[in-house]
């Protein structure tokens, strides 16, 4: 006999098998066997392992009990039929009774345990209602790939609902496929494989390498190193493009922190210290309104981050308010005594907030429209919260470029930074509109610490992070633009992340820096001076 | 500016430098010589008050406020940490923790020479002014100042840090350098070793504190002081600020850096937290509270902050930084001259017309 034809008979076989599944199980048989021999055992185990994969839904549901309770002895089995001693049901109609006199409980052998196993997790992994369940029953399946049924997994796959399962559910799907025996099945499974190319399908495609059938078949060692170039290829363009997103969000961030610092700065030629602390404030006022929401409204606590939006804003507003009232007002001809103060409150603000909320970092709550993300390509994934941190950035910049633009308070303030006395000859509150671009600046900063709080760690020393980095964007934007300070914050945010994975954040940190100085020599205004008189 | 001879509170400040330096010195080992914890205390806190010093020549004199002194102080420090580390290897051949904890077998190579101490001393210096100068030239160059020049200087100490927390950048890292044994060939941690480094900080503290005074005192003081008031104008008058501007910040550089050489030894330890930007806006605080553009004001400002920072730092930590931030707002809003506006008993209202006349000057 040669070996080629094994192959054909087996899958004339198989197509014998999946011929005789189109028609609808034969339950009586299936307890019979169950209560037979060795053999009959055997054959019932296996047609369990069918009905997980082929099997229709209510077929499947009859089926769950039944392999847990051989494994466990729990299948009592007398003339009639047999009962699931446990729950005291028959094994066959599910009506209630109790075993009759002369019943046996079935042992299965060794072999005939493994099929049991394979079949009770199959079936688990089809009709368990808990997630825990499902995962517990993918784990058991994991130990035997070449085991498991055709078409369980696609299907079981097909019906999850979580969708952290059905990852796992996918990718032990593909290693099962490039375990099986047939070149051509194994192919085909390179070739989806390097659909979705990622590290992980790197490591797995890259040990196929050392595979017998790698150095013998032609078909199969090409399929191999073309799935591995485009997996290669893709996870290249996905590290590119998680780094532009980073960037983009930390961007974000930067922008939110530091617009207010421009406009200010441009007002008032005064920096406010004490910034990276209104973030810190921002953040900590979104933990608030979330603690408050757990008890008062717990139905609403998804929506936390989105009814915090105005509570953030309207405290560090007011903060930045009670700032410019108490303090800065008195210092307008000593810019840099006003450093100084800044830096005082900055100082009293994160003492305060560690003395009362302690050192570690805020627990927060990550609701569905923050959590998980698209897997794009390779290991880049849209991650929705830093989407809502870049989404947030842009509302943001909307609304200021408008208060700016079309308010008479923006009209003001650009009148005030483009010329102070003249402002105030032609009746200009000029004080009144250093005092609510204070409060506008301060409570951009607030909406920055809402932004980042499902992103960055919250602690009372979160604000030191950002906040000279801000001032660089400052610094770099000119004062009183908004296109400067978007213009600096991209880069900066940019530049930051595309050099980290090169050299290190640190590294990233001194070339910026060195970076801002040296463009300073060119143009000491910043990207986009405002043309007016030099004060 | 009053002749020094007639300026009662510089002398004084002076004498009693020297007279406590001459008594410390005279009384070592004897029952009426000081503790070894006050006299180290003693000894850093005239450290701080040099850094002060330096800082209130840049800001004081020349209007250019500094958010990044503490990092020529830090440059101070390393190298008089290296060369301590080193010369305790030649002579007892401990090796530093941090080779071990690099598992490095012998010293990076620009370690070399530097138990020899004017060597170490040299290199400082270079540094100091290669560090000063090279940043100087290009923010005076292209006029950034003010404010600006204040956080430009803040992010580069900044940057220092992050820097200096790196492992592999074979100064020690996050833990630092410590286990200084020997100095000068006698060993560490004695009486009279911790004595001599408080006289000798005393006696410098004195020395820059004299020529400070000998510089603002002179002509070139008098174009210091015209510089900060009204820059625009001396330049149109023909004068070349770019110049004087980068000798006064290498110069206050230079103090800086010796006030770091001063102050490791005494301390036992450096590591980055000597680079963060809090202590160097503390010591704009210092000068701030004595008096911005007092020499002597800015002395007493480092001893009393520093003083009150030991004495809380021990009975109750958590109030300090309340404290600081209560006394900046103070020294703000109410004296804005510091302690001398205290001497002279000028309690103004914080928003009087005559207040507004007197710091129209300083708007620029």
């Amino acid at each position: 006999m040669s070996f080629w034809r094994l192959p054909i008979l087996l899958s004339c076989l198989l197509l014998l098998a999946s011929g005789a599944q189109a028609a609808p199980l034969d339950r009586a048989a299936l307890v019979a066997d169950l209560c037979g021999d060795a053999g009959q055992m055997g054959q019932a185990g296996t047609a369990l392992l069918d009905v997980a994969a082929n099997g229709s839904a209510e077929d499947r549901a009859w089926a769950a009990p039944l392999a847990g309770a051989v494994l466990a002895r729990g299948l009592a089995c007398d003339e009639e039929s047999a009962v699931l001693a446990e729950a005291g049901l028959d094994a066959l109609t599910r009506a209630p009774r109790e075993p009759g006199d002369k019943a046996r409980k079935p042992l299965a052998s060794l072999k005939n345990r493994s099929v049991f196993q394979l079949a009770d997790a199959a079936l688990a992994l089809r009709s368990a209602s808990a997630v825990g369940a499902r995962e517990a029953a993918l784990k058991t399946l994991e130990r035997k790939p070449s085991q498991i049924p055709d078409g369980l997994l696609e299907a079981a796959a097909a019906s999850e609902t979580d969708a952290g399962l059905r990852e796992q559910i996918d990718a032990l799907a593909q290693t099962a496929a490039l375990n099986a025996s047939d070149p051509a099945a194994r192919i085909r499974a390179l070739a989806s494989i390097a659909e979705n190319p990622s590290r992980r399908a790197l490591t797995k495609v890259s040990a196929l390498t050392s595979d017998p059938a790698y150095a013998s078949n032609d078909d199969f060692r090409r399929a191999v190193d073309a799935a591995s170039a485009r997996i290669e290829r893709g996870i290249a363009i996905g590290d590119a493009l998680a780094t532009l997103y980073n960037g983009l969000s930390f961007a974000s961030i930067l922008f939110m922190a530091a617009i207010g610092l421009a406009i200010i700065f441009g007002l008032m030629g005064v920096i406010n210290l004490a910034q990276g602390e209104l973030i810190m404030i921002g953040a900590y006022v979104t933990w608030l309104v979330q603690q408050g929401l757990r008890y008062a409204a717990p139905s609403l606590l998804d929506w936390y981050l989105v009814l915090a939006i105005p509570a953030a804003f309207l405290v560090t507003a007011a903060i930045g308010i009670a700032i410019e009232v108490s303090l800065l007002r008195h210092l307008y001809r000593r810019p840099l005594m006003s450093l100084l103060a800044t830096w005082a409150v900055s100082l009293f603000l994160i003492n305060l907030v560690r003395v009362v909320f302690g050192t570690q970092n805020l627990q927060f709550e990550t609701p569905f429209y923050v959590s998980g993300g698209v897997p794009v390509i390779g290991d880049f994934i849209f991650t929705w919260n830093r989407m809502f941190a870049i989404a947030f950035a842009i509302v943001t910049l909307t609304l200021t470029w408008l208060v700016v633009r079309k308010t008479p308070l923006g009209l003001n303030i650009r009148a005030v930074t483009q010329n102070r006395d003249m402002a105030a000859c032609i009746g200009i509150p000029t004080r009144r509109v250093d005092m609510m671009a204070f409060g506008l600046g301060s409570g951009l900063a607030g909406l920055a610490g809402l932004a980042l709080s499902p992103i960055y760690s919250v602690n009372p020393q979160m604000g030191q992070n950002f906040i000279i980095d801000s001032f660089m964007v400052v610094v770099l934007g000119g004062v009183g633009t908004i296109a400067g300070t978007v213009v600096a914050a991209l880069g900066i945010g940019q530049i930051n992340v595309l050099i980290e994975p090169l050299w290190g954040a640190v590294a990233a940190k001194v070339i910026v820096l060195l970076m801002i100085i040296a463009f300073l020599q060119w143009r000491p205004e910043g990207l986009f001076a405002v043309k007016g008189r030099r004060k | 500016m009053k002749r020094w001879t007639a300026d009662w509170p510089f002398l004084g400040l002076v004498g009693l430098l020297v007279v406590v330096a001459l008594a410390m010195a005279l009384f070592a080992g004897t029952p009426f010589g000081l503790s070894r914890y006050l006299a180290n205390a003693i000894g850093q806190l005239a450290a701080f008050a040099v850094l002060a010093l330096s800082l209130d020549l840049i800001w004081g004199y020349l209007g250019i406020l500094s958010l990044g002194h503490g990092l020529f102080f830090a440059v101070g420090g390393y190298v008089v940490a290296m060369y301590l580390l080193k010369h305790s290897f030649v002579v007892t051949g401990t090796v530093p923790d941090f080779l071990q904890f690099m598992g490095w077998k012998d010293f990076p190579f620009y370690w070399a020479g530097f138990d020899f101490f004017p060597y170490a001393l040299l290199a400082a210096v270079v540094v100091t002014l290669l560090i000063a100068g090279v940043f100087g030239y290009v923010s005076f160059r292209s006029r950034v100042s003010g404010v600006y020049f204040a956080i430009i200087t803040q992010a580069l100490v900044y940057v220092a840090m992050l820097l200096m927390f790196r492992n592999d950048t074979g100064f020690g890292g996050n833990n630092g350098m410590t286990g200084f044994t020997v100095m000068f060939g006698w060993p560490m941690g004695t009486s009279g070793m911790i004595t001599g480094l408080a006289v000798a900080s005393l006696v410098v503290l004195a020395g820059v504190l004299v020529g400070c005074r000998w510089l603002v005192g002179s002509r070139f003081g008098a174009l210091m002081l015209a510089t900060r008031d009204d820059e625009t104008r001396l330049r149109t008058l023909g004068y070349e600020t770019l110049r004087l501007k980068l000798t006064v910040w290498c110069l206050s550089a230079v103090i800086a850096m010796i006030a770091g050489m001063l102050y490791v030894p005494q301390v036992g330890i450096i590591n980055p937290r000597l680079l963060s930007p809090e202590l160097s806006l503390e010591i704009a605080v210092w000068v701030a509270i004595g008096g911005r553009g007092h020499l002597v004001g800015a002395v007493i400002g480092a001893l009393l902050v520093n003083a009150v920072k030991f004495w809380l730092s021990s009975a109750a930590p958590d109030v300090w930084p309340f404290i600081l931030s209560g006394l900046i707002v103070l020294v703000v809003l109410v004296f804005p001259n510091g302690l001398i506006d205290l001497a002279r008993l000028k309690l103004v209202r914080p928003m009087g017309p005559k207040r507004i006349a007197a710091e129209v000057g300083e708007a620029r």
